[in-house]
């Protein structure tokens, strides 16, 4: 029997920004993604509530995963953001939080949105000019001679993600494992066109992270008994390698529908490991003297090998086949007809590696830009969270190749930025306006909305209720407890701004973040000093701040933009 | 069981409240007198003996979120050293209340984490002094292990064994007394103090068998007798490089003005050091540990190489019924069998098996992993359908047909065996053993040159092993007795089993599980060539550093905890000056709390006041004395009698000295804080997948939907 069941109308919703309960959830989300921002935010247990893994994070990406919104306002948030974590890896809290202020902030003054969306556009625009214009002061050239930027910009990652539970000794020794990583993966001629390598992350978990290492070449994990077979190689020259990404195993899983019936004197699996076998012996007649295979190799096939004097690798595992392919020079063997030898490939040595607990085949490779990061972490939840803030930073620090800035870091750039517009916006107004077509004072709500956005960002870097200044010369981002908040006292308590690059001791004057200051200029010339002495300075991808602040101000106005809501309830 | 069950109170942090509730359960699992417990399941009336924290932790239903990552937490540390459980459970449970307490004196969580874990690191690195180096302990071996020339190793030899484990605190005080007085017949001239005439027998034997032994082993190498012939002599030995001393009435005496040099160069001293109470099974893990090193090194071929314990051939074998002084180490691979082939086997005994070794199970339908089967292939003969059982029929005879090609008398399976074909050998007086675990496999395999295979129809000549002994376990006690227990062993097979038996049955897994953390210690000890001098003195030392760092810190204001960075922000570099003395003392707590745990299960101390008087009174000394950690070093021996065993110091200078792993131990805390410090650090939790509906009303209560 059918039925037919009525349609149900469609939903819609006007306005959906004016409801109640799409400010509450939105600001629900902005705290709990708030809370986790900076190197002491909190961290937040992701589970299913039946008893699965525990996720602890305070990162965008891992947060945003787990995280199943409702309302199509905020998929469309959490969905830019996470386009934004896909293509730059850092920042995604920070555009997160951005464009949760501008959305409160817009909605506040009561701006129409038009209006505000071309103001925030404009504004958007001063910043990004600003931000990649030879004045700015908050951009610092990477200086390709030293490592020092590379290093305060991988440590500045790492201690911004306290789940991974390092310790500052831990802490150098993953910076300096990142970096290196990274080197390897540069290739040694620079050809026209410059293709970087791949780090490969190994799970070590259970060891303690100073154990980490980087090896240049891959790592296959294998078990102890498959290692002690492995001879040492007798030959001094580099050495055949054949890899195969198909199964080698011997089984006829494709034979087709229907029944097939055999007479029982023939052995349909003798007749594969037949061809099998006249495989094995095409390799040995040309000189094969490595087997990759991504599956399974049939025992009978791996003995002959052996007999040969060849070794077999089986089960590599789809995700090292295109690294292996990179690393030797092969192509993957997908079938077992006749194999044309330019297929083959080569590499350096394989050797034993042990590790922990763990064993592995280590592939040296002739000239590849492949290396293995061997990641060891106490226990599974660090581990994860570590491993996702290694990639960050290699990705980030692969950013800067193609923009050699970082950018201030510690909320220095959003203050000083906030101070700049409010500057630019105070002296400039009338000219502003007459090209834009809005009145003053719509200018300057506007403006004031943008630049508090801006601020309160950096304000969630504090956690611990303590009181934020902004000094009145170079406009960077100071920390006070609390109590200590009397004018007197200031040169004393605030000993450095939160990049790290001035201290309290020059003749500052503070003024309280939260309370109106008086626009000024904030300073635009970066000391000489800034890209070399301060070793600890606390910086930021510059790529992908610039671009978290685009799609913060973009999904904002989208958001703003919104009218309808239309909900198909089928 | 005794479970203290705080109040979880909502407006204080639950989570760090629940992992100390959590952690309460453990308690009597530490230190060397162990109570253990009954888990009883409310449903259906099972239960379950468990004498360890990880066991505990199995047994229990930790399904929240902070249950779940504290469980993680406990593996991670099992799998990776199988020691130091307990300590990290206790420890997350002593520093989650310091937590909360530092929490309630309004201290910021930020600095909270700072401090804390700036402080252990300072702890660890100052617990380095007391270090105690183990240097040559197999130098001392080989004259003893001449006793052990049998391939079984009787531990009743040593009289402590009989001391049922998990006894109470008299029994506890006799067993030292029996390590002392073993420790002394070790050191004076042999015979002499030798109380049982088990005990002199071996010893005599050394005697005789001292000088052709050293000429021996000459013939070998010159590496274990680099020294003269009278090193051998542990009297001659040990005076040479300790400061024990032995008077003609046979009776030690300790020099107190020799410098103190800690050191570590018995293996017999460092077992008794590590065994932490467990006398039988430490000594069953020392013999272990000798049994192998005299399998490697007495090899001519690998006498030059260092010898490492290498725990990975070493097997347990469980025979519950027995009593406990039947448990042995044995070289080769016990194994019980069914028994039809025990007949097999006493007609077989006396010649060399052939053996090859199958790595999958040894069935028709077996196909290595990988391989996948095809559902629709059916086989036909001439008379139409081919039963099932005439291809299992066809199949066992062409395994049959290659083991007498081979003339294979001995198949170890490391899978399952099929019951046809073990008949069909036994009729061809043939030996098939199943659920071979494939570390015996290998050991076989570099002892007899066999080759692993997947299959028989894989099986040539290179494959074959030759030499492989089969006879029956005896036990150490010779009884005669219808037993189903073979021992099989080859030449020169680097391969120990140890037989662990116990009387009852529901007490064997514990055995088991005591037996591998008395080898793991003993493992780690070794391979680190380290032990921390342990007894409580570590945490003691800690305690008093702390107490240091802390007055330090309050005199000399901002920065003056040397190697401290002050941290980036400006925040918190004036925050932690005001906190860092409340921070410190609140983490010492932890440890403080960890000792009169010790001294209140050990039953030294009756009540946890005076235990903690005891210890408030030593931190205050050591902490006066500038030097916490010479002050431990000298009075080592009142310490760790006030800590385990008080009433029976009238000698102090007997008191052995106990020892503890260094890095099994330092990684317990770091886990423990670790945990710790990601629970407070954590403020909400996120419950993916929730509907609405699934919750009451009482559970909503603080819960947003998003």
């Amino acid at each position: 029997m059918s039925r037919l069941e009525a349609k149900k109308p469609s939903l819609c919703k006007t306005e959906p920004l004016t409801s109640e309960r799409v400010r509450s959830t939105l600001s629900v989300l902005k705290g709990i993604i708030a809370s986790c921002y900076g190197p002491s935010g909190r961290l937040k247990q992701l589970h299913n509530g039946l008893g699965g893994c525990v996720c602890t994070t305070s990162q965008s990406s891992a947060l945003l995963r787990n995280l199943s919104v409702t309302h199509p306002i905020l998929k469309v948030l959490t969905s830019s953001v996470q386009n934004h974590v896909c293509c730059f890896s850092d920042c995604g809290l920070f555009t997160a939080i951005l464009c949760c202020n501008l959305i409160e902030n817009i909605q506040r003054i009561g701006l129409t949105p038009t209006t505000a969306i071309k103001l925030n556009k404009y504004l958007l625009g001063l910043s990004i000019s600003y931000l990649k214009s030879e004045a700015c002061s908050c951009r610092i050239p990477v200086d390709f001679r030293s490592t020092h930027t590379f290093l305060n910009l991988v440590h500045s990652i790492l201690t911004s993600k306290p789940a991974c539970m390092l310790t500052r000794k831990e802490i150098d020794h993953i910076g300096a494992l990142i970096l290196k990583a990274f080197l390897l993966t540069i290739p040694e001629s620079a050809e026209e066109r410059m293709v970087l390598g791949k780090s490969i992350i190994v799970p070590l978990k259970g060891q303690q992270v100073t154990d980490s290492t980087v090896l240049p070449g891959l790592l296959i994990e294998a078990s102890e008994v498959q290692l002690r077979r492995l001879l040492p190689t007798q030959k001094s020259s580099t050495l055949r390698v054949a890899l195969f990404c198909a199964s080698l195993s011997g089984d006829f899983s494709n034979a087709g529908e229907g029944t097939l019936v055999v007479h029982y004197q023939v052995s349909l699996e003798n007749a594969v490991l037949e061809q099998l076998l006249n495989l094995g012996r095409q390799l040995v007649s040309d000189h094969v003297d490595l087997v990759l295979c991504q599956k399974v190799i049939h025992p009978s096939l791996k003995q002959f090998l052996s007999e040969h004097q060849i070794i077999a690798i089986d089960r590599v595992g789809v995700t090292l086949m295109e690294p292996l392919s990179k690393v030797t020079g092969a192509t993957p063997i997908g079938s077992l007809y006749p194999i044309v030898s330019t297929t083959y490939g080569s590499v350096k040595d394989v050797r034993s590696a042990r590790f922990g607990s763990k064993y592995f085949f280590h592939l040296l490779p002739n000239e590849a830009t492949i290396c293995s990061l061997l990641l060891c972490s106490r226990n599974d939840t660090a581990w994860e969270e570590l491993k996702l803030t290694c990639q960050t930073a290699m990705h980030v620090l692969q950013l800067t190749i193609k923009e050699p800035w970082v950018l201030l870091g510690g909320g220095c750039v959003e203050t000083h930025l906030a101070a700049y517009i409010r500057h630019k916006v105070h002296n400039e107004a009338e000219a502003i306006v007459r090209d834009d077509g809005c009145s003053q004072a719509e200018l300057h709500i506007a403006t004031e909305a943008f630049c508090s956005a801006l601020e309160s960002a950096a304000v969630s870097l504090e956690h611990d209720g303590g009181e934020i200044l902004i000094d009145m010369k170079y406009g960077h981002f100071w920390s006070c407890p609390a109590d200590s908040a009397s004018v007197g006292n200031w040169p004393d308590t605030l000993s450095r701004c939160g990049c790290g690059l001035y201290n309290s001791q020059e003749e500052l004057s503070w003024s309280v973040l939260r309370s109106t200051y008086h626009p000024f200029a904030p300073q635009t010339c970066l000391p000489q000093a800034a890209s070399g002495s301060v070793s600890n300075l606390t910086v930021d991808s510059f790529t992908a701040k610039l671009s978290g602040l685009q799609v913060a101000v973009e999904t904002a106005n989208l958001i703003l933009d919104l009218s309808y809501v239309i909900e198909d309830k089928n | 069981m005794e479970m203290d069950y705080r109040v979880l109170n909502r407006r204080r942090h639950v989570g760090l409240q629940q992992l100390s509730s959590f952690a309460q359960t453990g308690r009597s699992f530490l230190g060397p007198v162990k109570a253990t417990k009954f888990i009883t399941d409310a449903e259906c009336h099972e239960s379950v003996l468990v004498g360890s924290t990880v066991r505990l932790l199995e047994g229990l239903d930790l399904t929240c979120a902070v249950g779940h990552l504290l469980n993680e937490a406990v593996q991670a540390q099992n799998v990776t050293y199988k020691t130091g459980a307990s300590t990290l459970l206790f420890l997350v449970g002593a520093w989650s209340r310091a937590v909360e307490d530092c929490l309630h004196l309004g201290v910021p969580t930020t600095v909270i984490v700072s401090v804390m874990s700036e402080g252990l690191n300072s702890c660890i690195e100052a617990v380095v002094s007391l270090q105690v180096p183990i240097h040559n302990v197999f130098d001392h071996i080989d004259n003893t292990s001449t006793v052990y020339k049998l391939e079984t190793v009787d531990v009743s030899l040593c009289p402590f064994l009989q001391v049922p484990s998990g006894s109470g605190l008299l029994e506890e005080k006799h067993d030292f007394k029996d390590a002392t007085s073993q420790l002394l017949s070790t050191y004076s001239l042999s015979g002499r103090r030798a109380k049982s005439p088990e005990f002199f027998k071996p010893q005599a034997k050394v005697e005789t068998e001292n000088t052709s032994q050293a000429l021996k082993n000459n013939l070998y190498t010159d590496s274990f007798c680099r020294k003269s012939a009278l090193t051998h002599s542990r009297h001659f030995n040990r005076t040479e490089n300790s400061h024990w001393i032995s008077r003609p009435d046979g009776f030690l005496e300790h020099l107190r003005s020799t410098p103190k040099v800690l050191r570590c160069n018995d293996l017999g001293e460092l077992a008794v050091g590590l065994s932490h109470g467990d006398h039988s099974s430490m000594t069953l893990a020392k013999a272990a540990v000798r049994l192998q090193w005299q399998a490697v090194c007495l090899q001519p071929a690998n006498c030059m190489a260092p010898f490492m314990f290498d725990i990975s051939r070493l097997l347990t074998c469980c025979l519950p019924g027995l009593p406990e002084t039947f448990s042995c180490v044995c070289l080769g691979y016990v194994t019980s069998v069914t028994m039809p082939s025990i007949t097999l086997i006493k007609e077989l005994q006396d010649q060399p098996f052939r053996v090859i070794l199958i790595e999958g199970d040894l069935t028709e339908s077996y196909r290595h992993l990988g391989f996948n089967k095809s559902v629709n292939i059916r086989t036909k003969s001439d008379s139409g359908q081919l039963s099932e059982d005439s291809t299992e029929e066809l199949w066992t005879n062409r395994v049959l047909e290659v083991l007498i090609q081979f003339n294979v008398n001995l198949i170890l399976v490391q899978g399952s065996v099929s019951e046809h074909l073990t008949e069909k050998c036994m009729h061809s007086k043939r030996l098939v053993i199943g659920s071979v675990n494939g570390r015996v496999l290998q050991a076989f395999a570099e002892a007899t040159r066999a080759v692993p295979v997947a299959y028989v129809t894989q099986v040539n000549e290179d494959c074959v092993g030759n030499g492989v002994s089969v006879t029956f376990w005896t036990g150490p006690h010779d009884i005669n007795r219808s037993n189903r227990e073979i021992l099989l062993t080859a030449e020169g097979i680097n391969l120990i089993t140890a037989v662990l038996t116990s009387p009852a049955s529901a007490q064997m897994e514990m055995k088991e599980d005591r037996f591998w953390s008395c080898v793991n210690r003993l493992c780690h000890a070794l391979k680190e060539e380290k032990v921390f001098l342990g007894g409580g003195a570590v945490e003691f030392l800690c305690l008093s550093h702390l107490q240091i760092l802390a007055e330090q810190s309050l005199n000399k204001g901002n920065h003056a905890c040397l190697g401290w960075l002050p941290d980036s922000s400006s925040w918190m570099a004036s925050s932690l000056s005001v906190y860092r003395p409340t921070v410190l003392k609140c983490l010492a707590g932890g440890w403080h709390e960890f000792l009169s745990a010790i001294m209140c299960n050990t039953a030294t101390y009756p009540s946890a006041v005076e235990a903690s008087t005891f210890i408030q009174h030593h931190v205050q000394s050591a902490a006066d004395s500038g030097s916490p950690s010479s002050y431990i070093l000298s009075e080592y021996s009142e310490l760790s009698s006030g800590l385990f065993h008080s009433d029976i110091s009238n000698n102090l200078e007997l008191v052995p000295r106990v020892y503890d792993t260094v890095t099994p131990k330092i990684e317990a805390w770091r886990r423990a804080l670790d945990l710790v410090l990601l629970v407070l650090q954590t403020d909400s939790e996120i419950i993916t997948g929730l509907v609405h509906t699934q919750m009451n009303s009482q559970e909503l209560d603080g819960v947003l939907f998003l």
